[in-house]
C-alpha cells in the first residue's frame, strides 16, 4: 500500500468548497474523489484502498451524521472527518461518539484537515491490516478437517493430548497427528502462537 | 272653771306665754269645800236635770252640751257655767268651749291653748279642783270679764282617755262652792261622757251617711258611664258579645258574634242558636270547668276553644264570661275571633319551617354566631364545608377556625359590630377545615344587636369559593404566562431575527471563507512543490471564492425578501383577530380603547402567517407604545382592512385607490393601524425603516426593518404618514395574486 493508494472521499453540498478540498488534498498527494450528498457516496462503487470520509454535517437530504450511522451499520468502517459551517457541543459529541475522527468548523486551518486526513487514513490502514490478517487467518481455519477443528478447539482450551483422545473417542497418537496438522495449516510456531489466532477467530480459549 | 280669750281663734301663743309667776298651789283652794258647811242634796231637781238630759239626748235636734252646760248652771245655782273640750284635729293642743251657760255665755266657740287655763291642770291632776282667781295665774285670761272668783273645774274621760272638763263660776260672793257641789259635778261629768260619746256616735254616723251617699252618687256615675260604654262596645260589634244562661240558650248577641258563628239575627231570635250546640264535643269538658268556675267565682278566666259555625266549619274563638249578679243562671259571654291569629301563627309557623328547612338545605353555608363569635348553630352546608360537626363548631369562635392572616380581620370586624359599627358586612377570607385545608370563602354578615329578651348574634351566610378562587388564579397565571410569552414573543422576534440574519450570514460566508483558506494553503503546497500551474489555478480558485463572498454578501442584504416564507392562504380578518387578541391585555393595561374596521369580503391572501402576525403585532406595539407616555387627550387605536386598487407610477402615499375601476381590478389588501399617540417627527420619517433606528430606549431599531423586509417578500409595500387628526398611521398592502412573489 503506497501513498498514492490512498483516497480521500469528499461529501459537500456546495461546489466551490467541495473543488477547494479537492485542491488542498490533491497537493499533498492523496486522491480525491467527491460527491455532492450522502445519497450520491453510498450508491458509489469506491476502490478498496485505504480511505476516509471528509463530510458536511448540513446536508440536503440524509444529513452528515446519518450517513455516518447508515456506515457503521453496514460494516463499512471508514473513519470520519466532519467539517460544518456552525457546530455545536452536542452535534460534535453525537459525531465523536459514533467514532468520528475530527470535528472541524470552517473556516479551520488548511494544516487541520490535512493532519485529521493522515490520521484517518493511518486509522484505516491498520484497520485494514487487521482485517486482513484475520481474513488469512479464517482461510486456513477453513482448510482445517473438521476433525483438525475439533482438535485445535481443545488443544486452546488447555487440554492434553490424553484428555482429547477420550473426549473424540480416539487413541492419543491420532490426536498428536491431527495437532500436528493444525500447526501446519495455521502457520503457528508454537502453542502461544495458536492460541492467539484462536483468540483473533473467536475461539473461546481459557483465561489465564 | 274656765279659760277665755278675747278672740275665738285668734290668740297669740308666743306672747302670752306663763311668766309663771304665781304658783299653781296659791289660786287652789279645793281643800276648803269639805271644810265649808254643805247643803242637802236635792235628789228632786237632780233627777229632774239628768232626765231633761236623757231626753236631750235621745233628741238629735237639742244641743246635748249646751243642755249639760244649763243643768250645771241649775243645779249648782252658779254665775257661769260651760264645758272645754280638747281638740281633737290637731291632738288636743287646745281647749275650745262648745257651750257655755250663764254670765260668759257670750264666750261660746272661744278656747285656750292647753296649758294656758286650769283646764290643763285639771286633766294633769285628773281630780276636781277649786281655783280662786285664777287669772292671777294664767294672765291669758286677764280679758275674760266678769273675773272669776271661784271656779270649780271636773274632768271627764272617754274610754280612759282625758277629753275635756266640765266647769262651773261664781263672779261674786253670793255663794261659794261646797262638797255638795262637787258630788254633783262629778256626777254630771260622767254624764258629760255619755254625753260626748253620743254625740261622737252621731257625727259619725254623720259622716259615714254622708260617705255613703258620696259613694253611691260615683257608683251611680260610674255606671251610667260603664253602661253607656259597653253599649258602645256591644254596638261596635269589635268582639262578639252574647248574653246566655246556663240551659244552653243564647239570649241575646251582638252582630260581631252572630257573623263569627254564621248564624242571622232571626236565627238567634227563634232560639236557634245554642251555645251547647255551638261546641264541638271535643270542648265540652272545657266548657263544663267554665261553667264550674262561673258558679263558684262569678266570672271565668278567658280560655281558647271552637264554635261551629252554621256550616258546621269551625271557627277558633277566645271566650271570657261573667254571671250577672243574682241572677244565678245568666250572665254574658266576650268572644274574640282568633282565625287570624290561629292563620297568622300558621303562616309564622310554616314561614320559620320553611326558613328553616332552606337554612338547612341551603348549599351556602348558614351559622348563627354569638357575639363573642362563638357558633351557636351552623347548618349541614357548613359543616361539610369545614369537615366539623355542629357540636363541634358550638365549641369554637369563628376566629378559631379562620386562617391565620386573616384572623385579625375577623376579630376587628367582630369587635366592630360589637361597638355598633358596621353591623353588615361582605368579605372574602379564608377559613381552616378541620382536615387543616384552606378553604376561600364569600362571608356575608348581619349583626342583629339585643331586642326584648332576644340577646345579640350574628347570623353568616358562607360560600365555598376555594374553586372560583384556584381558577382566578389559575386565569391569573394564565394572564402572566400569556403576558410573558406576548413579551417573549416580540423579544424573540426581534432576537430570532437578527439570530437567524447572523445564522445565516456566517454560514453563508463560512463556506467560501473555507474555500479560500483551503485553495490558498494548497497554492502554498503547489508552490512548494514547483508545480506553478496547480498553484495558479488554486489562485484562481481563491479569487473566485472572494468573489463568491463578495456575492454572498449582497444577497445577505436582501436575505428577508430572498428567504422563501411558509406560505398559506389567509384570511387576513382572522390574521387581525389573532393579533389583537394576544395584544389584548396590553392594550386594557393601558386604557387604550381599540377599535377595528374590517372589511367583510377580503380575498383570501397568500403569505407566511407567522410573519403577518408579527409585523402587525409589531404595529400595534409600536402605537401602544407610543401612547403609553401620554397624559391627556383619549388614547385609540384603530385597525382596518380594505379591499384597493394599485395605481402604478404614483407616489407611496397616493398609489392605492379604495375604489376599484372594475369589479376585478381590485389589486391589494391595505391593513392599517392607526393611534391617538404624539405622531412622527417628519425629519426622522425617511429613516424610520432603516435598521438600527429607534427612538426607543430600549428598542434594537429592527422592528420596522424586518416588517418592512417581511411586507416585501410578500410582494406589498410599508410604509407610515402621520394621522390626519393627530398620532401615526401604519400601513401595508398586500397583493391579492401572487404575481409578485417569486
Amino acid at each position: 500500500m503506497t501513498e498514492t493508494d490512498a483516497t480521500v472521499f469528499v461529501v459537500d453540498d456546495d461546489a466551490p468548497m467541495r473543488e477547494s478540498l479537492r485542491n488542498l488534498i490533491r497537493s499533498v498527494g492523496l486522491r480525491v474523489e467527491l460527491f455532492a450528498s450522502a445519497q450520491e457516496f453510498l450508491r458509489s462503487k469506491r476502490p478498496d484502498v485505504p480511505s476516509c470520509l471528509v463530510l458536511d454535517v448540513r446536508l440536503p437530504g440524509l444529513s452528515g451524521l446519518d450517513l455516518q450511522r447508515r456506515t457503521t451499520e453496514a460494516g463499512m468502517e471508514i473513519p470520519v472527518i466532519f467539517i460544518t459551517g456552525y457546530g455545536d457541543i452536542p452535534m460534535s459529541v453525537r459525531a465523536m461518539k459514533a467514532g468520528a475522527v475530527e470535528f472541524l468548523t470552517k473556516p479551520f486551518r488548511d494544516q487541520d484537515l490535512l493532519d485529521a486526513i493522515q490520521q484517518a487514513l493511518e486509522r484505516d490502514r491498520k484497520a485494514r491490516d487487521q482485517r486482513a490478517a484475520i481474513e488469512e487467518l479464517r482461510k486456513r481455519f477453513a482448510s482445517l478437517t473438521p476433525r483438525e477443528r475439533e482438535v485445535m478447539k481443545r488443544v486452546v482450551a488447555g487440554l492434553l493430548n490424553k484428555q482429547i483422545g477420550a473426549e473424540l473417542g480416539t487413541s492419543e497418537t491420532t490426536v498428536k497427528l491431527h495437532r500436528h496438522q493444525v500447526m501446519e495449516k495455521m502457520g503457528a510456531g508454537s502453542l502461544p502462537e495458536l492460541v492467539r489466532m484462536a483468540e483473533k477467530l473467536g475461539i473461546p480459549v481459557p483465561k489465564s | 272653771m274656765a279659760e277665755f280669750a278675747e278672740s275665738k281663734n285668734d290668740f297669740p301663743i308666743e306672747a302670752s306665754i306663763p311668766d309663771c309667776t304665781v304658783s299653781l298651789e296659791s289660786i287652789l283652794c279645793t281643800e276648803q269645800l269639805r271644810r265649808r258647811p254643805w247643803r242637802p242634796p236635792d235628789y228632786k231637781k237632780e233627777n229632774h236635770a239628768l232626765v231633761a238630759l236623757l231626753s236631750a239626748r235621745l233628741d238629735p235636734q237639742s244641743n246635748i252640751l249646751q243642755t249639760l252646760a244649763e243643768t250645771i248652771l241649775d243645779v249648782t245655782q252658779c254665775d257661769s257655767s260651760g264645758l272645754s273640750l280638747l281638740t281633737k284635729d290637731d291632738g288636743g293642743k287646745r281647749f275650745y268651749w262648745p257651750a257655755i251657760a250663764g254670765t260668759w255665755k257670750p264666750h261660746i266657740g272661744g278656747g285656750t291653748p292647753r296649758d294656758f287655763g286650769p283646764c290643763g291642770d285639771v286633766l294633769d291632776r285628773n281630780c276636781t279642783l277649786l281655783f280662786k282667781h285664777f287669772e292671777r295665774r294664767y294672765p291669758y285670761l286677764l280679758p275674760v270679764m266678769p273675773p272669776a272668783e271661784e271656779c270649780l273645774l271636773v274632768p271627764f274621760y272617754v274610754g280612759g282617755k282625758a277629753v275635756g272638763t266640765i266647769w262651773a263660776i261664781m263672779h261674786g260672793d253670793r255663794r261659794k262652792f261646797d262638797a255638795e257641789d262637787e258630788r254633783v259635778m262629778s256626777t254630771l261629768g260622767q254624764f258629760a261622757s255619755l254625753a260626748y260619746q253620743s254625740l261622737e256616735s252621731i257625727e259619725d254616723l254623720k259622716l259615714q251617711i254622708a260617705a255613703r251617699e258620696k259613694a253611691e252618687a260615683a257608683v251611680r256615675q260610674l255606671a251610667s258611664g260603664l253602661e253607656a260604654k259597653i253599649r258602645r262596645l256591644v254596638d261596635a260589634n269589635i268582639i262578639g258579645i252574647c248574653v246566655w244562661n246556663l240551659e244552653g240558650e243564647i239570649i241575646e248577641a251582638n252582630e260581631a258574634f252572630l257573623q263569627m258563628v254564621g248564624y242571622s239575627r232571626e236565627d238567634l231570635l227563634t232560639g236557634r242558636v245554642r251555645w251547647r250546640d255551638l261546641t264541638p264535643a271535643e270542648w265540652r269538658d272545657r266548657d263544663e270547668r267554665a261553667v264550674a268556675e262561673l258558679k263558684a267565682t262569678g266570672t271565668a278566666q278567658p280560655f281558647q276553644k271552637e264554635y261551629f259555625r252554621k256550616d258546621r266549619s269551625r271557627v277558633p274563638v277566645l271566650l271570657g264570661a261573667a254571671m250577672f249578679e243574682g241572677s244565678g243562671n245568666e250572665g254574658v259571654a266576650f268572644v274574640l275571633d282568633l282565625s287570624e291569629q290561629k292563620r297568622a301563627e300558621e303562616a309564622l309557623r310554616a314561614s320559620e319551617e320553611r326558613w328553616s328547612k332552606l337554612a338547612e338545605n341551603s348549599s351556602a353555608g348558614i351559622a348563627l354566631i354569638a357575639p363573642d363569635g362563638r357558633f351557636i348553630a351552623a347548618n349541614l352546608a357548613l359543616q361539610k364545608m369545614l369537615g366539623y360537626t355542629e357540636d363541634e363548631l358550638q365549641g369554637r369562635t369563628a376566629s378559631d377556625i379562620t386562617h391565620a392572616e386573616d384572623r385579625a380581620a375577623t376579630e376587628a370586624h367582630i369587635a366592630e359590630a360589637n361597638e355598633g359599627q358596621r353591623r353588615v358586612r361582605r368579605v372574602e377570607k379564608r377559613y381552616l377545615r378541620k382536615d387543616g385545608g384552606v378553604m376561600w370563602a364569600d362571608v356575608s354578615t348581619v349583626f342583629v344587636p339585643a331586642s326584648g329578651s332576644n340577646s345579640a348574634f350574628f347570623s353568616a351566610v358562607i360560600v365555598d369559593r376555594t374553586e372560583r378562587k384556584q381558577a382566578e388564579e389559575e386565569l391569573h397565571q394564565k394572564e402572566v404566562s400569556l403576558r410573558e410569552a406576548q413579551t417573549a414573543l416580540a423579544h424573540i422576534s426581534r432576537v430570532t431575527t437578527m439570530g437567524e440574519l447572523t445564522a445565516s450570514i456566517a454560514h453563508e460566508i463560512n463556506q467560501p471563507l473555507a474555500a479560500v483558506v483551503n485553495n490558498a494553503g494548497a497554492c502554498l503546497r503547489w508552490l512548494a512543490a514547483q508545480n506553478l500551474e496547480e498553484a495558479r489555478q488554486s489562485a484562481s480558485l481563491v479569487i473566485a471564492d472572494g468573489h463568491r463572498a463578495g456575492e454572498i454578501i449582497g444577497r445577505i442584504r436582501a436575505l428577508a425578501k430572498k428567504a422563501p416564507p411558509q406560505k398559506d392562504w389567509l384570511d387576513l380578518n382572522e390574521t387581525i383577530g389573532e393579533v389583537i387578541a394576544m395584544a389584548g391585555s396590553e392594550v386594557r393595561r393601558n386604557r387604550i380603547s381599540l377599535q377595528t374596521q374590517l372589511a367583510n369580503d377580503l380575498p383570501l391572501i397568500l403569505g407566511d402567517r407567522i410573519q403577518l402576525q408579527q409585523v402587525i403585532l409589531n404595529l400595534l406595539i409600536n402605537a401602544i407604545e407610543a401612547m403609553s407616555g401620554m397624559r391627556e387627550g383619549p388614547q385609540e387605536l384603530w385597525v382596518s382592512s380594505q379591499k384597493v386598487t394599485e395605481i402604478p407610477g404614483e407616489s407611496t402615499e397616493e398609489r392605492y385607490e379604495d375604489r376599484a375601476l372594475a369589479d376585478a381590478e381590485w389589486t391589494h389588501v391595505l391593513i392599517a393601524v392607526r393611534d391617538s399617540g404624539p405622531g412622527l417627527d417628519p425629519k426622522g420619517l425617511d429613516r424610520l425603516f432603516n435598521a438600527f433606528y429607534t427612538t426607543k430606549p430600549k428598542g434594537l431599531g429592527m422592528g420596522l426593518a424586518i416588517s418592512r423586509s417581511i411586507i416585501e417578500a410578500h410582494g406589498g409595500r410599508l410604509w407610515a404618514t402621520a394621522n390626519a387628526s393627530k398620532g401615526a398611521v401604519f400601513q401595508f398592502t398586500l397583493p391579492i395574486r401572487d404575481e409578485r412573489m417569486s
